[in-house]
């Protein structure tokens, strides 16, 4: 067994140490579990920008949203996901590459009207449900069943026209005009009513068929929409995108460890300043994959934002405790040096977050139209610089405070190899010569 | 490297306060006069991603393109062998895998409509205020001291202001990732002014110009970090994924902010904040 130093131990036993690799162990059971969501860019698909008519409320918004479900499930479209944004628009995400049937969908608002010389006899409210298509041959028929009031309405404008045309309108087109029957024109209600028609082939009677039973079911849309944006990325290319992001995550870490070390040339420094930055990393997609939250181009760049501010942090702190090592009362100094680095951790913590805000902000507010679509770069850098300052900055100043009171000839040693000929040489007679005298004075 | 940190931070300083200066005016000069790209995000238009079967020019492209949808107004850069097509106006999808079916992949394709593109300009103008004026006023909340707190919002200022300048000198378009790598800039870019002006101002032990020595190590430590990464990121997108435009624009944007942040920040604030305290400011 390896043997344990006491420093060591304390500062494993330390709440913010333990704090930490739980979070750390939370969040890599739920990637492994839950696994990380991927955004548009990085798996494919489609995001169709669809833009209302005019502003509406909720319920109006709500009403829109679940129409457009309902018919883009019915279509066999999976993994479809419809979302407000604002109250103007809604976003509706696919999986697959394929814009023009929801184009078909939304310009479909689903008006329903039977007509009997030109008398309403029927409107898309009267229905209450509607059965599955039949299709034989190129013939097609959609039955539905009407409430008992419409019934009535129906027969009371019916009576007396056997013989006569209903025409079916959807959205103010034609698709249906059977001849009434004379059974339906005896003034006696009925509730189960067909619509029916033909094509010139099975397919188009089979897509008919579904599109009318969608647009019946799902009932219609209270505005009129429009696509006002499409952005689709084939999956090969979004495999490309994760691929060259992971280089480039991976790279850019590298980057950065080879500089930390150029500058500090000890392993005990070097190798916690990246593991922080790296247990950064793993608690952001942690985050990500409990809140299930998509990540794409704009949160990888974020993330790699992130670790570039962590590790600035970490180097402020390293460099605050480092600074002028030769005092007597190490361990006080030690402590208000980290004092003092807090102090800049926090307040760039502070105005990141603040610049930040408007940007979630607006992600929140307004989905993923417009500068919503950076929502992810700006979500990953708040989650990044919490993270940081409450989690793992905090131990990090638990180490510099365990290792480097405890072992100071070990870490000053490391130091004064690299540094020392140098700094006296710059710092002067003077400048020591006026220190040792602000010393004097002190005791 | 260490005789300019030497030089900067021992030698006179109102003079070195000019660069960043002048540099800040002929950047906004250049952008007044030039003007900046507009993106598709901000301009509507189509941007298609296309998969090349047979080596072509750009040329080439842009015409069968042109011919197969009727709008004249295409242009096309091309990297190995993928092209990237912008196309004035809005295209229908589908209408346009139909036309160039069979002459190309489609890989991706984006259309921006006029009332989006609309809407992410003014979400931009807002975002990038907001953001600003709540960086200003955390700084002024963290500090609570007239000049220090300006200088860093001045050195923020000229910070963007270079920024922007070289997005237009380079033909950055000033897209939704652009803006995103401008606000990330400025509550980046503050960093080591804090960094700075907690040294100099909070700190009692050393002289002044052993402080902001040692500030300007560690700044420029910071600053070298973000930049390698952002530099590594550049040159990855560039190499293996030219089509993610997004993290090419936002990685280019960083790199030209950071480094005028360097002068801002080490030229600048550093020499107003010896300037104040050589004329009795709060030390």
């Amino acid at each position: 067994m390896v043997t344990i130093k006491p420093a060591t131990k304390q500062f494993l036993k330390r709440p913010r140490t333990i704090l930490l690799a739980v979070l750390l162990i939370v969040s890599i059971a739920s990637i492994g579990i839950f696994g990380l969501q991927e955004g548009l860019d990085l798996d494919g698909g489609s995001m169709i920008q669809l833009h209302l008519e005019e502003p509406v409320d909720q319920d109006t918004m709500n009403t829109v949203t679940a129409v457009l479900d309902k018919r883009l499930n019915a279509f066999g479209i999976s993994d479809v996901q419809v979302r407000q944004s604002g109250d103007q628009d809604v976003i509706v995400e696919i999986a697959g590459v394929r814009p023009e049937e929801v184009e078909r969908i939304i310009s479909t608002p689903g008006k329903f009207e039977a007509k009997i010389n030109n008398k309403t006899a029927l409107t898309g409210a009267d229905i209450s449900t509607v059965s599955a298509a039949e299709v034989t041959g190129t013939r097609w028929k959609v039955p539905f069943s009407v409430s008992l009031d419409a019934s009535n309405k129906f027969a009371e404008v019916a009576k007396g026209q056997a013989g006569a045309e209903v025409q079916m309108f959807l959205d103010d087109k034609l698709i249906s005009s059977p001849q009434l029957d004379a059974g339906l024109a005896n003034g006696v209600g009925t509730t189960d009513i067909e619509v029916s028609g033909g094509e010139q082939t099975k397919e188009q009677a089979q897509q008919q068929a579904t599109e009318i039973h969608t647009v019946l079911e799902s009932g219609a849309l209270p505005v009129k929409l429009s696509i006002s944006g499409v952005n689709s990325v084939s999956a090969e290319l979004g495999s490309q995108f994760e691929t060259g992001s992971l280089i480039a995550g991976f790279l850019a870490l590298l980057a950065i460890v080879v500089i930390v070390s150029i500058k500090y040339r000890s392993p005990s420094l070097v190798i916690p300043i990246v593991f922080t930055s790296l247990s950064e990393l793993v608690l952001i997609l942690g985050f990500a994959s409990i809140v299930h939250w998509n990540l794409d181009l704009s949160a990888i760049a974020g993330m790699i934002a992130t670790i570039g501010t962590g590790v600035d942090d970490q180097i402020v702190m390293t460099d605050e405790v480092l600074a002028r090592r030769d005092r007597s009362d190490r361990k006080n100094i030690v402590k208000t040096r980290i004092k003092d680095a807090f102090f800049i951790v926090y307040a760039s913590a502070g105005t990141l977050i603040a610049a930040m805000l408007p940007l979630a902000y607006i992600g929140f507010a307004r989905g993923a139209t417009g500068i919503g679509m950076l929502t992810g770069f700006a979500v990953t850098t708040v989650v990044g610089v919490i993270i940081g300052i409450f989690v793992t900055r905090p131990v990090f100043a638990d180490y510099m405070e365990t290792f480097l009171v405890k072992n100071p000839r070990e870490e000053i040693s490391i130091n004064k190899s690299s540094s020392k000929p140098k700094k006296n040489k710059k710092k002067g007679r003077k400048t020591i010569a006026r220190e040792e005298a602000e010393k004097k004075k002190k005791r | 490297m260490v005789d300019v940190i030497n030089y900067i931070t021992r030698k006179s300083h109102k003079p070195l306060i000019l660069i960043p200066v002048i540099l800040m005016i002929l950047s906004l000069a250049y952008i007044g006069v030039f003007g900046l790209n507009e993106g598709v995000d901000l301009k509507g238009g189509t941007l298609v991603t296309l998969e090349l079967n047979k080596p072509m020019s750009e040329a080439d492209v842009s015409n069968t393109i042109s011919r197969s949808i009727g709008i004249s107004d295409v242009e096309t850069s091309i990297s190995g062998n993928t092209a990237t097509v912008t196309i004035a106006g809005d295209v229908d999808q589908a209408a346009f895998e139909s036309k160039v079916n069979g002459q190309f992949k489609v890989l991706s394709f984006k259309s921006v409509g006029a009332l989006l593109s609309e809407a992410a300009m003014v979400q931009i103008i807002y975002a990038l205020i907001f953001a600003f004026v709540f960086m200003a006023a955390t700084v002024f909340f963290v500090f609570r001291d007239f000049v220090p707190s300006f200088a860093i919002i001045l050195s923020a200022v000229c910070n963007l202001s270079i920024a922007v300048g070289s997005m237009s000198l380079f033909g950055i378009p000033l897209s939704i990732a652009s803006v995103g790598a401008l606000l990330m800039l400025i509550g980046y870019g503050v960093d080591t002014d804090i960094l700075l002006t907690t040294r100099l101002l909070k700190r009692k032990d050393g002289d002044l110009d052993d402080r902001a020595e040692g500030a300007c190590k560690t700044g420029i430590t910071l600053t070298i970090s973000a930049l390698a990464s952002m530099i590594v990121l550049f040159i990855v997108v560039k190499i293996f994924i030219p089509s993610a435009q997004v993290l090419e624009d936002i990685s280019a944007v960083l790199i030209m902010g950071l480094l005028s942040d360097l002068l801002a920040t080490w030229l600048m604030n550093l020499g107003i904040l010896k300037w104040h305290m050589e004329r009795g400011g709060h030390n």
